[in-house]
């Protein structure tokens, strides 16, 4: 394994600086996960490793409390978003898609930040956010900007981060009343799985009807980088949400999608899983919706 | 019936405390000395001729002590053919083929050195499906060989299959396939060899093989030019075998090359992606079958014809159709039946036998045609069983001798449990299938034999030096019951000593699910001789009869009440003038026969049997396969330990399990495209099955205390289980291992009518739903 | 380069100078010689290298070593109390079958403490979840899972005992 300098950084001006200083032969790590697979593996050779874990921010999850937006740090690991009640009760979509990835072993040290960041076609952690049209706050040399989740990715482990910018958080704007998402990775296994394919459905609906107000369908592994479905979402905005406009619904999303055969599944089933996957997480939306209005 | 105080109890293993607590020692653990790391450089073509290997920078990097290259080291022939060198030289024949080692202070300057290796190879034509290299024009793997077909004839035919087709009044005919599953032990492979100034050889391996790996060892020294000298095998704790361990593979004797010309031990440890690449798994199987009953539903025939995938070199893989026909001749009464196998040479990794040598793949495809031709005579699937079940005392067609026989009761077992007349829901179906085995051991060899030795102490405490081989399976455990039970002590009297050949007696290995039975028999006789002694010895010094007295708890017992306690016997045995010590030995080779040229011959002194079912539900829309209820019945003559009884069980068909429905090693052009386990679906605990063990005693003769062998039967019946229970639940055949939910997503769109299971994207062509 | 951290390992602390690119398995076991940890994969898949970090459940082939600096770790050879007695999971595994080839034991046996710490009346899912990193290939898991049961099923019963006898008392 090639051999590195770990450097601890405690704070983000630090951690850019050194970035800086070190050029391309530095790369950031939280949890290390992905890192350190790569590094094994040869796919990477860092001179230094310049760690964010103990820049002593962006490790909490909170709710602003004026403008109800939810805040994820960058460096929250998925094993908090999981235990996270705030998360399980408000956001299930998001704990749908953090409870399974890896192991528990994984989830304790993996990042979301270092998951958004690595930028797999795979990643589960993505899906749910752009689903929930969540932006990101990106910290560097030039100060912070924010950009679009949607937009953040270049291709597969390519992303708009330039020059040691660090995601410092992720932030998911209020969502209305009476809105329900829902996240599926399909594997083969119930556990220790890369997606074949990744479908995250949010919907809204009218205040007294079954009627779609506004849809998201995002999908992973359908293409080199998250995708969102805009034409399945345009026809269900205005529909009765039930089976069969879902199952339409299913129908367009898989068409506009850009799977492809590899050993992991092949294109057609790929496919045709976006379709079932749609209309299934669909309806688990409607059914949370209710479960919402119940209590 | 008997009573015993050990045999049939629920004991924990000899060795689980060390395991429990990180003391046991697996290879990855020991360090010797002076030790160097060893690694090996892998071909990069699964067929190219070798023009030049430059070692010159590697040579110059600091901390390299040895490279070695085909050309630097003497002629040895590894394998069951003698068709495999532990280097290559002129030509690769598979992506795994050894082209250079090296040795070197530490892992990670041997891998550098490694990667300073320059190779010029000259790629050739390669061949990766087995029914195409049985074509005449088909690429050579070995040119000397002349054809690709191995020299191993497999052809049976006894009784008339011909007429019996003609007086069939039902009839299936089928093709079924199989692909590479490989073994997973979590503990990867690993050896060290050691050579003295004397040129005596001591190599710690995972091995099941202990004295057959030592005679392998000894011709790569003689090989070297070195007669004559010690060749000690060390086995270490085993993190899990299924066969994987029945050769013995390049990477020993690499070692040992390494070892002789470092004069320093060395060390080669697999990476977990080595392990993949490089370790030889289940054969793969094309298997024609066809089969034929009378109205009745008496089967009348069976006919099948086999191709296998041997890869480019062998080893026991190849001989895997010797159990094949086991199934195939006797997995229920058959009275004509014939069989031709033929192992062929292709490009691809080379196999190895994997728990149930043959015998699933076998089993699958006997079991999945024994569904449809119930259906085809329209006979109830259970019943057809019952119908052709075997019983005790039959002969089978090859000539195997059923003494002891639970299928009948395993079929009953498994159709209470599962209740098969349950109402249906759509989605959901039920499937059975039923397995023979050997259980007394299996003639491979001359010999089928395993030796024990015996002592005692002063205190009672006994040593057993044991031929057999523990890869986690609690053959040590089991010993040392049946020894408890015979000499009267505790099993935590009892240490088993089965890691060493220069301690340990003579063994064939842990292969056919033998080591109970086998050593557990010679272990029985050993003890037996003890105890008699020990009798006769109590009787003289109580002067009570030997028939009246009764050794247990550490006691001699007359009428129920203890009268002289063991240790103090034992003492006064070595205390007193011409005293004697507690020793004895045992060989012992059952009564089976190797198979003659007709390949008939009762191939084991008794058989195992068993019956699974299976209740499944499957997905529509995405073809996913969830099992619901799994019953596992096994005749096992008797439960020695049924807690490790039930190990073995709920392990096997995990295993079965992913054999049916997710595992593959996925080989493109011969190359691995998933050697690590994020692709190589080996199922995880959320996967888990709580299937439900239903043990039947048959209690049989030959047996220690009945007992025959289980290691390898729980993951016999799955795969062809599941695949009837799929039929049954969505009416879809799948044919072909794993059932993956692609295939059984297809077949159901076929079965609806489609005929095209979408565009491909990139292709923009249509996909057969197939 | 090499750096010197300090931690609490199975309850001594330590002091060590270290690697800075080493894992934390690579210092147990190569430099620490504590071999219990066992290494199946090297890349997070299988958790036989699972140790426990101020008691969360870690894959310590993926851990870098640097990290552990001022952390308390557990390893399977520091479960047992000191007098040697065993941990009721360790008891319950050798009891229950949860052992065959061992090999993925030490790593299960403390996936499953870091899940009683956490959750001590955990459901067969809940058991099934955290110990989906924990490849076997042996026991097809049933009896891994019985093991762990038998502990929750015990601890239940010895908390009733307790209340039974607060109760009798009163
Ligand atoms: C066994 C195993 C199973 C896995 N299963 C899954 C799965 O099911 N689903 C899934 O989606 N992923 C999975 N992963 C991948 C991985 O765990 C996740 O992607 C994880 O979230 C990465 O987080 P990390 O903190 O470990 O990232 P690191 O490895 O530390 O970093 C990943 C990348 O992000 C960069 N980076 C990290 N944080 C920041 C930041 N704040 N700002 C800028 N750059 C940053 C790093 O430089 C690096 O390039 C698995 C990994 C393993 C080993
Ligand atoms: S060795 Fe760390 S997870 Fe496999
Ligand atoms: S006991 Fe062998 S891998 Fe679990």
């Amino acid at each position: 394994m090639k051999k590195f300098k770990y450097l601890i950084s405690k704070t983000l001006d630090e951690a850019v600086s050194l970035y800086q200083s070190h050029g391309d032969s530095a790369m950031y790590v939280a949890g290390g996960t992905d890192v350190m697979v790569k590094i094994k593996s040869g796919k990477v050779t860092p001179d230094y490793l310049i760690s964010l874990t103990h820049v002593g921010r962006n490790s909490e999850i909170r709710i602003n409390p004026e403008t109800g937006t939810l805040h994820v740090g960058g460096l929250v690991t998925h094993r908090t978003l999981e235990m996270s009640p705030l998360i399980k009760l408000q956001y299930p979509i998001i704990h749908d898609a953090v409870q399974r990835i890896g192991s528990t072993q994984v989830r304790n040290v993996a990042t979301i930040g270092g998951n958004l960041v690595n930028a797999v076609p795979s990643a589960d952690g993505a899906i749910p956010l752009i689903a929930l049209d969540a932006y990101v706050n990106i910290y560097g040399s030039a100060g912070e900007h924010s950009v679009d989740l949607i937009h953040f990715f270049e291709g597969p482990g390519q992303t708009v981060l330039m020059n040691g910018e660090i995601l410092t958080e992720i932030v998911v704007p209020k969502q209305p009343p009476r809105t329900g998402g829902a996240y599926q990775k399909f594997g083969r296994r119930a556990a220790m799985e890369l997606p074949l394919i990744g479908v995250g459905v949010l919907i809204t609906l009218e205040e007294d009807s079954n009627r779609c107000v506004r849809a998201r369908i995002a999908l992973g592994v359908a293409a080199p980088t998250p995708i969102r479905t805009l034409g399945a979402e345009r026809y269900l905005v205005g529909k009765e949400i039930n089976e069969d406009t879902l199952n339409e619904a299913g129908k367009l999303a898989a068409e506009e999608s850009r799977v492809r055969d590899s050993i992991r599944g092949l294109a057609w089933y790929r496919r045709e899983m976006v379709a079932v996957s749609v209309q299934r997480m669909g309806l688990t939306c409607l059914q949370r919706i209710n479960q919402l209005k119940a209590k | 019936m008997e009573e015993f105080t050990v045999i049939g109890k629920r004991i924990s293993k000899v060795d689980a405390v060390d395991k429990a607590t990180g003391r046991a020692l697996y290879i990855q653990d020991f360090k010797l000395p002076g030790m160097l790391y060893g690694r090996i450089l892998y071909s990069k073509y699964p067929h190219a001729r070798i023009i030049k290997v430059d070692t010159e920078k590697a040579k110059a990097l600091p901390g390299v002590v040895t490279i070695l290259t085909g050309e630097d080291i003497p002629p040895i022939r590894l394998g069951v053919y003698k068709d495999n060198p532990p280097l290559k030289s002129g030509k690769v024949r598979s992506c795994r083929d050894e082209v250079a080692a090296v040795a070197a202070l530490d892992p990670e300057i041997a891998k550098e050195a490694i990667d300073l290796i320059e190779v010029t190879y000259e790629a050739l034509p390669a061949i990766f499906d087995p029914e195409e290299a049985l074509k005449p024009e088909a690429p050579l793997v070995h040119e000397d060989h002349k054809t690709n077909v191995l020299k191993m004839p497999w052809n049976l035919h006894y009784g008339d299959v011909e007429a019996a087709r003609l007086e069939a009044a039902f009839n299936v005919q089928e093709r079924f396939t199989t692909t590479w599953v490989t073994h997973c032990c979590m503990g990867t492979s690993g050896a060290i060899a050691d050579v003295d100034n004397s040129n005596n050889l001591t190599v710690y391996t995972n091995t099941q093989i202990p004295s057959l790996a030592q005679k392998d060892f000894q011709e790569t020294l003689k090989a070297l030019g070195v007669k004559d000298r010690r060749v000690r095998v060390i086995k270490p704790s085993i993190g899990g075998g299924f066969g994987s361990k029945l050769d013995t593979y390049a990477y020993e004797h690499l070692a040992i090359l390494l070892a002789w010309h470092a004069r320093r031990p060395v060390k080669i440890l697999f990476e977990r992606e080595e392990e993949f690449l490089a370790t030889s798994p289940r054969q793969p199987t094309v298997t024609y079958i066809s089969m034929g009953c009378d109205r009745e539903g008496k089967l009348l025939y069976r006919d099948m014809s086999m191709v296998l995938d041997n890869g480019a070199y062998t080893s026991w893989g190849a001989t895997t159709p010797s159990v094949m026909m086991m199934p195939i001749t006797s997995l229920y009464r058959v009275p004509n039946v014939r069989y031709t196998a033929k192992c062929v040479y292709t490009n691809n990794t080379y196999c190895q036998a994997m728990r149930g040598y043959g015998n699933p793949q076998a089993t699958f495809a006997i079991e999945s045609a024994i569904d449809m031709l119930a259906e085809a005579a329209d006979i109830d699937r259970v019943e057809f069983r019952r119908i052709n079940s075997n019983r005790p005392g039959d002969v089978t067609p090859q000539g195997l001798r059923i003494t002891s026989c639970g299928l009948p009761e395993c079929i009953d077992a498994v159709s209470k449990n599962l209740d098969f007349g349950q109402p249906r829901e759509k989605g959901i179906g039920t499937g059975l299938a039923s397995l023979i085995h050997v259980g007394g051991g299996a003639r491979i060899y001359k010999s089928d034999g395993c030796g024990t030795m015996i002592k005692m102490d002063d205190y009672g405490k006994v040593d057993v030096f044991t031929g057999a081989s523990d890869m986690g399976q609690g053959a040590d455990t089991v010993i040392a019951q049946i020894v408890a039970e015979e000499l009267g002590v505790k099993v935590e009297d009892i240490h088993v000593f089965h890691q060493d050949t220069d301690i340990c007696p003579w063994d064939v290995g842990a292969h056919a699910s033998r080591t109970t039975f086998v050593a557990g028999n010679s272990a029985l006789g050993a003890a037996r001789k003890i105890r008699l002694r020990l009798l006769a010895m109590a009787s003289k010094a109580t002067g009570v009869s030997e028939d009246k007295l009764v050794l247990k708890d550490r006691a001699f017992f007359a009428e129920g009440s203890p009268i002289l306690p063991l240790p103090k016997l034992l003492r006064s045995s070595h205390f007193t003038p011409k005293g004697q010590m507690m020793m004895a030995d045992n060989f012992y080779d059952p009564e089976n026969e190797n198979m003659g040229r007709d390949f008939r011959g009762n191939m084991s002194a008794t058989y195992s049997f068993g019956t699974h079912g299976v209740r499944v539900k499957v997905d529509e829309a995405t073809g996913k396969v969830e099992i619901l209820d799994y019953i596992a019945a096994h005749d096992v003559g008797r439960a020695i330990n049924p807690m490790l009884l039930d190990g073995q069980v709920h392990g096997g068909v995990l295993m079965g399990v992913g054999y049916a429905l997710t595992e593959q090693v996925i080989l493109e052009n011969g190359r691995n495209m998933n050697p690590d386990f994020r692709d190589y679906k080996l199922l995880t605990a959320m996967d888990a099955i709580h299937s439900k063990p239903i043990v039947i005693e048959t209690v049989d003769e030959k047996g220690p205390f009945g007992a025959k062998g289980i290691g390898e039967p729980g993951c016999v019946p799955t795969a062809p289980a599941i695949a009837n229970a799929i039929y049954d639940a969505v009416g879809v055949r799948i044919r072909d291992l794993p059932i993956t939910p692609e295939k059984v997503l297809a077949a159901i769109k076929k079965k609806k009518g489609a005929v095209s299971c979408g565009i491909d994207v990139f292709t923009q062509k249509e996909q057969p739903c197939e | 380069m090499s750096r010197e951290i300090k931690f609490i390992l199975n309850g001594n602390p330590i002091c060590i100078a270290i690697e800075e690119h080493w894992t934390l398995l690579y210092l147990l076991r190569e430099k620490l010689g504590l071999t219990g940890t066992k290494e199946g994969c090297g890349r997070g898949e299988c958790g036989a290298c699972t140790v426990l970090v101020d008691g969360l459940a870690i894959n310590s082939c993926l851990y870098f070593a640097v990290e552990t600096d001022g952390k308390n770790i557990l390893t399977i050879e520091g479960l047992a109390a000191e007098d040697g007695s065993l941990h009721p999971l360790q008891k319950s595994f050798i009891e229950n079958g949860g052992i065959q080839c061992g090999f993925c034991t030490p790593g299960m046996i403390l996936s499953a403490k870091a899940l009683l710490d956490e959750n001590p009346r955990p459901t067969e899912t809940d058991i099934k979840q955290a110990l989906a990193g924990n490849l076997c290939r042996c026991t097809g898991y049933v009896q891994i899972i019985e093991s762990i049961e038998a502990v929750v099923d015990k601890r239940i019963e010895d908390i009733n005992v307790v209340v039974r006898e607060t109760g009798d008392s009163d």
